[in-house]
């Protein structure tokens, strides 16, 4: 039975990882980015074959590459200065109306100014289409790289939020331009070393609509007077903060309207003094909001933003200002950089925007758009790695052929030749034919140029966000194949220890009916797996845990006393429980009552601190709590309490290595090479407090480090040895030669000794490497949750009857969830302890400090695992003992069937679960800032599963490996 | 002993469960509505005193043992029940997260009365210190196996109130912003509408239980 269950077992970890990495590839696509910084080689055509990426330019100063630049382009920037205005969250519709009609009368009211420029086609407005998630900084990026970013690229870019792909800010910076930003400090967050004066205002406090403007504000009299500069960023919050708190018709809207229109006559006013006209006005929203003021979706009244253009290039004569004038948000890019003469931003997938290029005369306007087109050529050429413009031009021979194209790439091809052709054709017939005849084929090539453009940018931006819904679908299926696989195996187990279980006690008390602990469980797993629907119980994950673990040891607790209640009340029971408990007679039953209860009640009371140490969660994590107190506190308090958990694992580990009763050179010199290992913990720790100062200390790492080395050695060492310490035969048993059952004089003991040997050690190493690693305010929950291991260990192994042993398991698979959020924990990708990840690390190195965030974000799941290790060897004795057939394969069956597959299924239906509601909820609202972060942990969750069981499964396959391998080499001796 | 505790009848059972019912009728309508969300420890309060000494009458009258045992003395039990019941249930309510700062130690002290009130005092009224009959209360076989009807008019309401109280928990830690959200009030909800439910389930119980108990004498 054992290898067909591992089969089984092995056969649906394989399905799940296989359907979670297929899951992953298509709801988080890696688009493939193009590292670097546009420069000379955007003025020239781009070339077959691979990109060849050692070429490196050599740095020019600004100046030189400003001039280089214009050279290359072949014509001047059409303006100097740029002033870029900002009001997060204003809906285009506020301004342009919607389908082609004029805004409320109200709303015109409201921006007067801005209106009659629109009447007098001074300006030009477009309904930029925002890509989701409508979200302020997501949406920055796209306006400045011209690129839609995928969710991975902020989770993966934890570290760091300065924004370090191409851009039209770093363009502009490198040709020597000055920059200048006032507002919203995500600007700062992105680029905290460009701008040469910036003043950030903080978006937090969402209940003040006006200090945050005027703080924008008051610094424009002084910007619009100074002629340095030439870019200016205004960024005004108000309007967000007016919208959440009153939604889109608030009465303070039309008064922050009035003011915004009041910023941009100023600012109109102030460059227009400036004679030449060379400045460019661009009035732009990062997203718009639902009538409720909210944002972060993809509705068309939050993707709804505006683009409003104010400068001399956009003049003409006549014009309807409220036709529905569509553009996408990232099509700012290129229009802004072609505009100022920078190379366009490498991955930029916008399109530059036709009225914007009023003022330019033909030959600059196909230019443009040639320049255009390569860049997105050049992108095109990183997804479709044989796309190649010769090739196009080879295979079409000219404008005539129009068969219609089967696939995207031959489509794309024949626009491309097309444009180039048709622009060819204009340069020849330049100046030969009529005017009007030039006029057509210029106004032909404009066409093919947008064509093609239109074309490419829709397709490339459909890559980046879309879905592929039926491998998604597939992927599912998979995930529920496995889940429902590892189901069945469960319950072939079940179904094969009570078949064997009514063998032997055919009046056993366990299988009469349900008990209550077992309806919880499931009862509880099913609420879990019901609230991972709402987006508040996503957020407030630690609640759910704390709740189900505390009232599952809560019944235990019942269950405890009622056993109590019966033990002394009826004397049947009491004799059953007198033979069941063999293996403890030293305990008299009192006692042993004593002690079930007092073991229940530290796991709950500990839980309760844990509980407290951290308010957690998202929306009510202002809340007071032990770590905010202690934090407040002095720092000494902290070291104090870190030093007594230190010591009590140290003092802890000598007490279990006691209970072994086994004197052996092995064991002691583990002991000493734990205490010193104890030590240097507490010399890393009064070192911090030290130097607190320097980040990285010398003498820190190299303790660290030492620690690591010593920690693995000893752990490898147990783990080898431990096996071959205890005796394969106790010396009760009686003499093996007469025996002709040989392996039933095995004594299980020394198994179990061996096994809880190696997962003591386990675990009070990983405890001692925690303590080293996590945030010092976590000693003390670190600690308690170590107890609540033992404490659990200790109840299960008193009373082997009371609880059925997936319930055991299952409760400390409980256990561990709660300290996972216990630690500080949340289901956002905030509070992952960055900073615990370097430490004993010199240089930096991603995979490296990748294991040590890991190792500290689920050190408490881990720790439970290890735990597992130590129940396990205490827990089988009497099953083992009593067993009939005392094989090898029975033991080990015995041993790690249930510890390892119920965690495997647990994670499983989690996971799948999980999934499903991920791909029903792909357009909720909060689908990128709660849904999609809890993925990545479900995701680390069943990493973190699989190196547990991996754990669990190979301590005990090796031991009971050697034990049997001794066995035998004992009996071949004596027979 | 055993044939004296069957001569309880349904309608006795009832009638209990409907003066206890009564208690909290007349404490909720002294209150007034919405009170427990204004000002929860005033209700509380309410809810206590119009509730103790009904169901510690009722209880006493109903106790297991009327030879052995006087009326007053299990009205003593019940008296002295009520702060240990309290204290076990405010000890599961705070290992179960319930807030522990000082303005709330009223609010959880008058709360762990009316549970105590719920759970703790009707079996410390009826059944002393019998061991076997805590157990049976501890235990929830009494719904597949028969037993007295004691046993169903204790254990029933007892175990509706805790489940009650226990699922009234789960809304507490959402962002509804509602007034109700705040301990104890939707836990106290939950346990009010779970007692009234356990008393429905009770009766049910004693009905089929008597059905059946006519059944097997026929």
């Amino acid at each position: 039975m054992g290898a067909a269950v591992a089969r089984w077992t092995v056969a649906a970890v394989l399905l799940q990882v296989a359907g979670l990495s297929l899951f992953l590839y298509g709801f988080f696509p890696v688009k493939p980015t193009l590292r670097g910084f546009s420069g000379t080689e955007s003025y020239r055509m781009p070339s077959c074959g691979l990109v060849s990426a050692g070429e490196q330019e050599p740095a020019l100063p600004p100046d030189q590459l400003r001039s280089l630049y214009g050279e290359l382009f072949g014509m001047p920037p059409v303006y100097d200065r740029l002033v870029l205005m900002v009001i997060d969250g204003l809906p285009a519709e506020f301004v342009l109306g919607r389908g082609g009609k004029p805004p409320s009368k109200e709303m015109m009211e409201s921006m007067p100014y801005t209106q009659s420029l629109l009447a007098g086609c001074k300006a030009v407005g477009y309904h930029a289409k925002a890509a989701p998630p409508t979200v302020t900084m997501p949406r920055l990026k796209a306006m400045v790289s011209g690129a839609i970013g995928g969710f991975l690229d902020v989770a993966f870019n934890f570290n760091t939020q300065a924004f370090l792909e191409d851009n039209l800010l770093d363009q502009l910076h490198r040709i020597g331009r000055k920059l200048v930003m006032l507002g919203d400090e995500t600007w700062i967050k992105l680029f905290p070393t460009l701008f040469a004066r910036q003043d950030g205002v903080s978006s937090f406090y969402v209940r003040d609509t006006v200090e945050v403007d005027f703080n924008v504000s008051r610094h424009l009299e002084f910007e619009l007077a100074a002629k340095d500069w030439t870019v200016l960023v205004l960024h005004y919050l108000g309007l967000d903060h007016v919208g959440h708190i009153g939604g889109r018709r608030s009465v303070l809207m039309t008064q922050k309207m009035k003011e915004m229109d009041d910023v941009i006559r100023r600012v109109h006013a102030a460059s227009l003094q400036d004679n030449l006209e060379r400045t460019l006005l661009v009035v732009v929203s990062d997203h718009g909001m639902t009538e409720g003021g909210n944002h972060g979706g993809s509705s068309y009244e939050e993707t709804d933003s505006l683009a409003l253009f104010i400068g001399h290039s956009v003049d003409r004569p006549h014009c309807s200002p409220y036709d529905q004038n569509e553009a996408l948000q990232v099509d700012l890019a290129p229009t802004l950089a072609l505009l100022f003469g920078v190379p366009i931003p490498k991955n930029n997938i916008g399109v530059l925007l036709r009225e914007l290029l009023n003022s330019l005369t033909d030959d600059q306007k196909l230019r443009t758009l040639e320049l255009n087109s390569w860049q997105i050529l050049r992108l095109l050429q990183a997804q479709i790695p044989a796309f190649c413009l010769e090739d196009c031009i080879n295979s079409e021979h000219g404008l005539e052929i129009d068969v219609h194209p089967e696939s995207i790439e031959k489509k794309l091809c024949q626009l491309l030749s097309k444009a180039f052709a048709s622009h060819q054709y204009s340069r020849v017939h330049q100046g030969f034919d009529f005017k009007s005849a030039e006029a057509r084929y210029i106004g032909i090539a404009v066409d093919n140029y947008y064509g093609f453009l239109r074309y490419a940018s829709e397709w490339l931006s459909h890559k980046a966000t879309d879905k592929p819904f039926y491998l998604l679908i597939s992927a599912i299926l998979l995930m529920t194949m496995s889940c429902l696989c590892l189901m069945g195996t469960v319950s072939r187990v079940f179904n094969g220890q009570s078949l064997s279980q009514a063998d032997h006690h055919s009046e056993s008390y366990l299988n009469q009916h349900w008990h209550l602990d077992e309806v919880f469980i499931l009862t509880g797993i099913f609420l879990y797996v019901i609230s991972l629907g709402s987006s508040s119980f996503v957020e407030e994950e630690q609640y759910t845990w704390n709740f189900l673990t505390s009232t599952l040891y809560l019944i235990f607790l019942i269950k405890t006393v009622q056993s109590m209640l019966k033990g002394s009340s009826s004397t049947l029971v009491h004799r059953a429980e007198g033979e069941s408990s063999d293996g403890n007679k030293e305990l008299t039953p009192g006692k042993r009552d004593g002690y079930k209860l007092c073991t229940v009640l530290i796991v709950l009371v500990a839980g309760r601190v844990i509980r407290a140490w951290h308010q957690g969660g998202i929306n009510w994590v202002h809340f007071p709590d032990i770590s905010k107190l202690l934090a407040q506190a002095d720092s000494s308090i902290v070291k104090f309490l870190q030093t007594i958990s230190v010591l009590a694992v140290v003092a802890l580990y000598s007490v279990s290595l006691m209970l072994l009763r086994a004197r052996s050179k092995v064991l002691i010199g583990v002991w000493l090479s734990h205490i010193s290992c104890g030590l240097l913990v507490l010399l890393h720790i009064w070192e911090d407090q030290i130097n607190t100062t320097l980040p990285i200390n010398h003498s820190t790492t190299s303790t660290a480090r030492l620690f690591y080395a010593i920690a693995s050695v000893s752990i490898s060492a147990t783990l080898l040895a431990s096996p071959w310490i205890f005796p394969v035969y106790s010396t009760e048993a009686k003499p093996a030669s007469s025996d002709s059952n040989p392996v039933k004089d095995t004594d299980s003991c020394g198994i179990s000794n061996s096994v809880f040997l190696t997962g003591i050690t386990y675990t009070m190493f990983w405890c001692l490497l925690q303590l080293l690693l996590q945030q010092p305010i976590n000693a003390i929950p670190l600690l308690l949750i170590f107890l609540q291991t033992v404490s659990s260990v200790a109840h299960f192994s008193l009373d082997k009857t009371l609880h059925k042993q997936w319930v055991q398991v299952i409760a400390m698979l409980f256990l561990g969830m709660a300290g996972h959020f216990g630690l500080g924990n949340t289901n956002s990708l905030a509070s992952i302890d960055v900073a615990g990840a370097f430490i004993g690390i010199s240089s930096y190195s991603t995979v490296l400090s990748g294991i040590l965030m890991f190792t500290i974000t689920y050190g408490s799941p881990l720790m439970l695992y290890l735990g597992m290790v130590v129940y396990i060897s205490v827990n089988n004795t009497d099953d083992i003992s009593t067993a009939r057939q005392l094989t090898w394969s029975y033991i080990l069956d015995k041993m790690v069937t249930l510890p390892c597959l119920l965690p495997l299924l647990i994670n499983s239906v989690a996971l799948t679960s999980y999934t499903i509601v991920l791909l029903l909820m792909r357009n909720h609202l909060f689908v990128w800032s709660v849904f999609s972060p809890k993925y990545l942990y479900v995701c680390a969750a069943t990493v973190c599963t699989y190196v547990g069981v991996l754990i669990i499964a190979m301590t005990t396959i090796y031991t009971c490996a050697v034990f049997s391998f001794r066995a035998k080499s004992y009996r071949d001796k004596f027979h | 002993m055993r044939a004296e505790a069957t001569q309880i009848s349904a309608f006795t059972t009832a009638a209990a469960h409907a003066l206890c019912f009564a208690g909290l009728a007349v404490a909720h309508s002294l209150a007034g509505r919405g009170i427990l969300v204004s000002d929860p420890a005033l209700a509380l309060r309410l809810l206590v005193v119009c509730e103790a000494p009904v169901v510690i009458a009722v209880f006493s009258y109903l106790r297991r043992d009327p030879r052995s045992c006087s009326f007053f003395k299990a009205a003593a039990r019940g008296l002295i029940g009520l702060p240990v019941g309290a204290f076990l249930n405010a000890f599961g309510a705070i290992v179960l997260g319930a807030p522990v700062g000082i303005k709330y130690w009223t609010v959880t002290i008058y709360w762990s009365l009316l549970m105590s009130l719920f759970t703790f005092v009707p079996a410390a009224c009826v059944f002393g210190t019998s061991k076997i009959d805590w157990q049976n209360v501890l235990s929830h076989s009494i719904y597949f196996t028969p037993t007295d009807i004691e046993n169903y008019m204790i254990s029933a309401p007892c175990h509706g109130a805790v489940l009650g109280a226990w699922l009234g928990a789960w809304p507490m830690p959402l962002d509804w912003e509602r007034p109700w959200q705040e301990w104890p009030i939707c836990v106290t909800y939950g346990a009010v509408a779970g007692h009234l439910v356990g008393m429905v389930v009770s009766w049910v119980l004693i009905a089929v239980h008597k059905r059946s108990g006519r059944a097997k004498a026929d």
